[in-house]
């Protein structure tokens, strides 16, 4: 068993780890930055050690810093959260040179899943779908064949590079014709390489993710996918569990596909396997692996009712039986995310820092808020914007997007501006009450929507 | 070098926070912070990207830097000196690490207490992960208080030696 941690994050997620690890009868040591001194997870924490400067990068981004911290205070385990060091090889091989329990993955597998093109390869070889593609296409006939093959429509991108040069969208075959030049010429001027490649384009994309645990020697469970489409420059914004959209039969082979790449690596710890969902084909295709406990793990608690950083903690302290079986969890509610930020959906979404004056925080049956706020607390500069997240979890989805609407305009923040009015609008508008948007709905058309609203008002 | 205001710029946020300023800009060799309530504002100087409510960026590594007066270190466990008496300056920490008084164990301390000191002599290192960092006085003066044990845990900003400037 664990004795003694060291939290090597900040923030919500830092004061959720305390909690956890509290609960279990593990001793929290909170590392925190000069900035962070007086915050709820250092009041919270049985020790705090000031590691150095607010900047990140001289204080939480720093694993040299991180693993002395956990030395010298005696802490056996290390908890790397989200975010800053937690995907990091070199934390996790950092740690165990030092004898040091890192509660995530083995270094191996995160340097592994790390690198994009090592992760697909891996994917492919337990047979898990890709969003298929072509290899390249040198002529436009070679482009045509290529597409017919992989069914319209498809994407025309290049094969040196990324960012949108040289990508065009042909949803007809004869645009593939008045597209290929273009395509190939960008491509070239962009990358000093004209080389194309086709991939599948998917029109009406869902970002599902599945959650799963392993115990490092092979075995593996899911706790059900999270539908987290609501995004805006690949932030996720809302998101929510189960994804009601699936059918039963492409639902189970999402996991039964999840649970298939982590065994095979003998994966430790928990994890989510991200994949696309495309709606129209009723199918599905990865996209990466995340080796660490992600900000919306808590939909999933939600609705399987499993504490996942207790989880963490008793599977890092190879508790025995601490991996439940695949027969214990079990999914009947439905549970909806929306993170809080300081930031100005009215100006661009410019982050803004400052005191809280007050913080009055919703409650009661299904009301879950996760944060690190309170009243006179000053969210700094230095670090991302996020100061919390809301959860319901209701019987339905409808429900919960009910109660959701409400406990958002029960929300009082003080001092400080804030996402709220665009949470609200999100949740209140007709396509996300309908369950019907993509991931690029948020972006495209409800965002736009809203900014022509204010403007009239 | 100098270092910015105590506190960091989060006692100006607050100070500006409770004010009826609309904008605030400081300036120094070292760093800059500029502060507005109004979101339309840019950085004075019309740099690239529009600074509202708050832009900053300070340096705040203050290796062997002046302490005009030090941050009460607020810890459950603390125990370690951390006031400058008056007039006298202290020598603070860099980051968290651990505190070594001799170059290698066995040896001849880097300083004691009464010794002479210029602003470049070592007076102490400071290892994190087997990397030692020497630390150095950053003032001419003369040794009044080494504060820490040897081989003793230290955190960033702690109070390492004292000095008489005199």
């Amino acid at each position: 068993m664990i004795k003694r941690v060291l939290i090597a994050n900040r923030g919500e997620i830092a004061v959720r780890i305390i909690r956890a690890a509290h609960s279990l009868g593990i001793e929290a040591v909170q590392a925190v930055s000069d900035a962070d001194r007086d915050t709820m997870a250092a009041d919270l924490a049985d020790r705090v050690v000031v590691i150095g400067p607010a900047s990140a990068r001289d204080s939480y981004l720093n694993s040299d810093l991180v693993i002395h911290a956990a030395k010298v205070t005696g802490c056996d385990a290390l908890h790397p959260g989200y975010g800053f060091l937690s995907e990091r090889a070199k934390l996790a091989q950092g740690c165990e040179n030092e004898g040091i329990i890192f509660v995530g993955p083995r270094a191996q597998v995160i340097d592994d899943l790390g690198d994009k093109l090592r992760a697909r390869a891996i994917a492919e070889k337990v047979g898990i779908p890709l969003v298929p593609g072509s290899g390249h296409v040198r002529t436009v006939s070679e482009a045509r064949v290529a597409a017919e093959a992989l069914g319209l429509p498809v994407v025309m991108k290049a094969s040196a590079g990324g960012g949108g040069r040289g990508m065009f969208v042909a949803r007809e075959i004869d645009s593939i014709d008045e597209f290929f030049d273009r395509a190939s010429n960008e491509a070239l001027e962009a990358f000093g390489d004209g080389t194309l490649y086709l991939e599948r384009y998917i029109e009406n994309a869902r970002h599902v993710e599945v959650q799963i645990a392993g115990d490092g020697k092979g075995n593996a469970i899911h706790f059900g996918e999270r539908d987290c489409s609501v995004q805006r420059r690949y932030q996720k914004v809302v998101e929510e569990a189960p994804c009601v959209l699936m059918s039963d039969t492409l639902r189970k082979s999402l996991h039964e596909a999840a649970v298939k790449l982590v065994s095979s690596l003998s994966y430790l710890n928990v994890g989510t396997v991200e994949f696309l969902f495309d709606v129209e084909r009723d199918a599905f295709y990865f996209i990466e692996v995340n080796t660490r406990i992600q900000v919306e793990h808590t939909v999933t608690e939600q609705i399987t009712g499993i504490d996942l950083v207790q989880l963490q903690f008793l599977i890092a302290g190879e508790e025995p039986h601490s991996l439940p079986s695949q027969s214990a969890i079990t999914i009947n509610r439905h549970a909806i995310e929306c993170r809080l930020n300081a930031e100005d959906p009215f100006n661009n979404f410019m982050p803004s820092p400052g005191v809280i004056q007050h913080w009055c925080a919703p409650s009661g049956a299904g009301v879950r808020v996760d944060s690190h706020c309170r009243d006179g607390y000053l969210v700094p500069p230095y670090y991302d914007s996020m100061i919390g997240k809301l959860v319901i979890t209701a019987n339905d989805r409808d429900s919960a997007v009910q109660r959701l609407s409400a406990a958002l305009e029960d929300f009082k923040i003080e001092g400080l501006v804030t996402n709220i009015p665009l949470l609200r609008a999100i949740v209140d508008h007709k396509d996300f009450r309908d369950n019907s948007f993509n991931t690029k709905w948020l972006e495209q058309s409800m965002l736009p929507e809203f900014e022509q609203i204010q403007k009239e008002e | 070098m100098a270092k910015p205001p105590k506190g960091d710029i989060e006692s100006l946020v607050r100070q500006f926070d409770s004010s009826d300023w609309t904008e605030l800009h400081v300036k120094t060799n070292d760093f800059e912070v500029y502060l507005s309530t109004n979101p339309n504002s840019s950085k004075p100087g019309g740099q690239e990207n529009a600074a509202a409510p708050v832009n900053a960026s300070v340096s705040t590594s203050n290796v062997g830097s002046k302490v005009e007066s030090a941050d009460v270190v607020k810890l459950k466990t603390e125990s370690a000196r951390s006031v400058v008496p008056e007039g006298m300056v202290g020598v603070t920490a860099p980051n968290l690490g651990t505190f070594y008084s001799a170059p290698k164990p066995g040896a001849a301390p880097y300083v004691s207490v009464g010794d002479r000191v210029t602003a470049d002599t070592e007076v102490c290192l400071i290892e994190v992960m087997k990397l030692f960092t020497p630390v150095r006085s950053g003032i001419d003066g003369v040794i009044k208080e080494i504060c820490v044990a040897d081989a003793e845990m230290i955190e960033y900003q702690q109070l390492l030696v004292i000095i008489d400037p005199a």
